[in-house]
């Protein structure tokens, strides 16, 4: 079931409207209905997997918790700081093994079904979720969950289980644990932000894959062309994914059921790092909090760092985060996808990330030697320069194959025809009025950007502008969407980008 | 010890020293990559081993949180 059908309409509204009938303690079971009948329309059969990694996070999680009960208990018992250390390390192990035996088979399954066979729904999501779960539960950072069905719950809460925001037991339980009273202004809100959510998806990224889709289809282009799709490319998959996060959050909104940001206007960004502290937040935070510190923070990870320290007093220091960073980046690449070209992708940004941070000291030496001003064109320089950068990494990613990916490369630096790059652009799809439909729409999303960019709460700031204004822009953008939206039955509207990660 | 922790982040994070904030994480004042640096020089300095439950955002919201950390896993030593 996708969001953008008429099932998912009706799901909604009817669970919208038992939610807030029945008592406060049960509303989370109206919720774990809709998943449920949400995941086994979207699979069309019994979701074994889920059911599989949910048991296994449930089981795991109780084990955890019971180990440090008992190991609490069996400290207090403990005579000196000798034993106190022994008895300890004793429980820490045993939990540790089950907590890898837990990952091995959840991560099994995930590696299984996205090499061997068809990806169920929100595979990755879902595993990814519980795996943070039981390692939450192990780290002291919440409790177990006793009710096996609030558990899977959390893992397949249906605005979020198939592309995330990725969530944390400790935040998501808490909302569904409180009770949640019918709110006129929270129910509209949270459909507006579904309607542009829907406006993202149907009016840029849907248009803009039209374009793109036909150049990187066909045979080759002139650079000019290339470079054209793959600025527009960024764009899409900036607008097909925030506007099915928009469409998720504003779905559970609804619900009084606030999910995390997963973007935050990623393309004011300084800098690489900054650009993916603002894109995909919950994925980054996820990969930084249970791979990256895990690893670190490891025997392994501080025995690399160890020795790296005595064998280069001055540069060892970062070694162990270098190598935290590649292992991060490597695993976001396979994570995104299968071929080679993810790994590649991973590789490159894990190599810019790295390189940056260990010169970042030297870079300010260089840039207080150099007469630059910091102010609106340093800024704007910043921002193009990770534009850049980002634009080279994704023509990896929309490459059909490495070697149109080569020959793409090619033809932005050999073979670029800018002349007849701007007379043939229409020729691949999308019509004059179709670009002009499109800017228009960007213009607005533009404007939209820059207003929150600068601290402004758009939604609140319309909702108190005078009637005629207010009803003028929302009939305005619903018009625009019903209007202009790429719709038809030989296009699938439907289908998200980010969803076949 | 308050001012070996002052010494390391103006080692590794000067931006740290002046943050007021409540999540320097979030913000951006500090990346993993600075976190990781810090945790690894407190861990020698203070003969601590801090384990990667306690890098959390909470723990490194601002420098008083680090020493806050700091101070407590001095005295589980």
């Amino acid at each position: 079931m996708q969001f953008l059908s008429s099932g998912f309409v009706i799901l909604w509204v009817i669970s919208f409207a038992l939610y807030y009938l029945l008592p406060a303690k049960r509303q989370w079971m109206v919720l774990a209905a809709a998943s449920v009948l949400f995941y086994v329309i979207g699979t069309g059969g019994i979701p074994v997997g889920l059911l599989f990694t949910g048991a296994g996070a449930y089981l795991c999680g109780i084990y955890l918790q019971q180990s440090l009960a008992a190991q609490g208990l069996a400290l207090s018992e403990c005579a000196d700081k000798e034993q106190k250390k022994t008895v300890k390390q004793g429980f820490e192990r045993r939990r540790k093994r089950v907590q890898i035996l837990y990952f091995v088979c959840s991560l099994g399954i995930l590696l299984f079904t996205k090499y061997v066979t068809v990806m169920p729904l929100g595979v990755s999501f879902y595993t990814l979720t519980a795996i943070g779960y039981v390692v939450d539960v192990g780290r002291e950072q919440c409790k177990a969950q006793k009710n096996f069905l609030k558990l899977l719950l959390f893992l397949a809460y249906f605005p979020a289980v198939t592309q995330g925001p990725f969530n944390r037991f400790a935040k998501l339980d808490g909302e569904f644990e409180r009770p949640h009273v019918f709110s006129y202004e929270r129910m509209f809100f949270g459909v507006q932000r579904f309607v542009w959510g829907a406006f993202k998806k149907l009016v840029i990224a849907d248009r803009i894959n039209l374009f793109v889709g036909n150049v990187f289809g066909g045979e080759t282009a002139p650079g000019s062309i290339y470079a054209a799709a793959v600025v527009l490319y960024m764009l899409q998959l900036y607008a097909d994914f925030s506007g099915y996060m928009d469409m998720a959050l504003g779905v559970s909104e609804t619900f009084d059921i606030m999910l995390p940001e997963n973007f935050k206007r990623p393309y004011f960004s300084k800098s690489v790092a900054e650009f993916w502290r603002r894109w995909h937040i919950t994925l980054g935070t996820w990969f930084k909090d249970y791979v990256m510190f895990s690893f670190v923070m490891s025997g392994a990870g501080r025995k690399i760092g160890k020795n790296a320290k005595k064998r280069w007093p001055k540069m060892g220091k970062h070694v162990t985060g270098i190598v935290g960073t590649m292992l991060v980046w490597l695993l976001t690449g396979a994570w995104h996808g299968r071929t080679v070209s993810y790994l590649l992708w991973g590789l490159y940004y894990g190599v810019i990330m790295c390189v940056s941070l260990v010169l970042e000291p030297q870079y300010g030496k260089w840039k207080q030697k150099l007469p630059i001003k910091e102010g609106k064109i340093y800024a704007l320089f910043c921002m193009a320069r990770t534009w850049v950068i980002v634009f080279l990494a994704d023509v990896l990613i929309r490459s059909e194959s490495l070697a149109q990916a080569g020959a793409v490369y090619r033809s932005l630096l050999l073979d670029f025809r800018m002349a007849e790059g701007i007379f043939t652009v229409t020729d691949y799809g999308l019509s004059l009025y179709g670009f002009l439909l499109l800017f228009a729409a960007c213009l607005l999303w533009l404007a939209v950007s820059i207003l929150e960019e600068r601290g402004k709460d758009v939604r609140r700031a319309l909702a108190s502008c005078p009637m005629p204004l207010r009803w003028g822009c929302y009939y305005g953008v619903t018009l625009f969407l019903l209007v202009t939206g790429i719709y038809g039955g030989s296009y699938d509207t439907a289908a998200f980008l980010y969803q076949s990660f | 010890m308050e001012e070996k922790v002052l010494e390391i982040l103006e080692e590794y994070c000067e931006e740290a020293l002046d943050y007021t904030g409540e999540n320097m994480m979030e913000e951006g004042v500090i990346d993993s990559f600075t976190v990781i640096n810090i945790v690894s020089e407190l861990e020698d300095v203070f003969d601590i081993e801090i384990d990667a439950k306690y890098v959390v955002a909470e723990n490194f919201r601002n420098k008083e949180a680090i020493m806050e950390l700091v101070r407590r896993l001095v005295e589980e030593a």
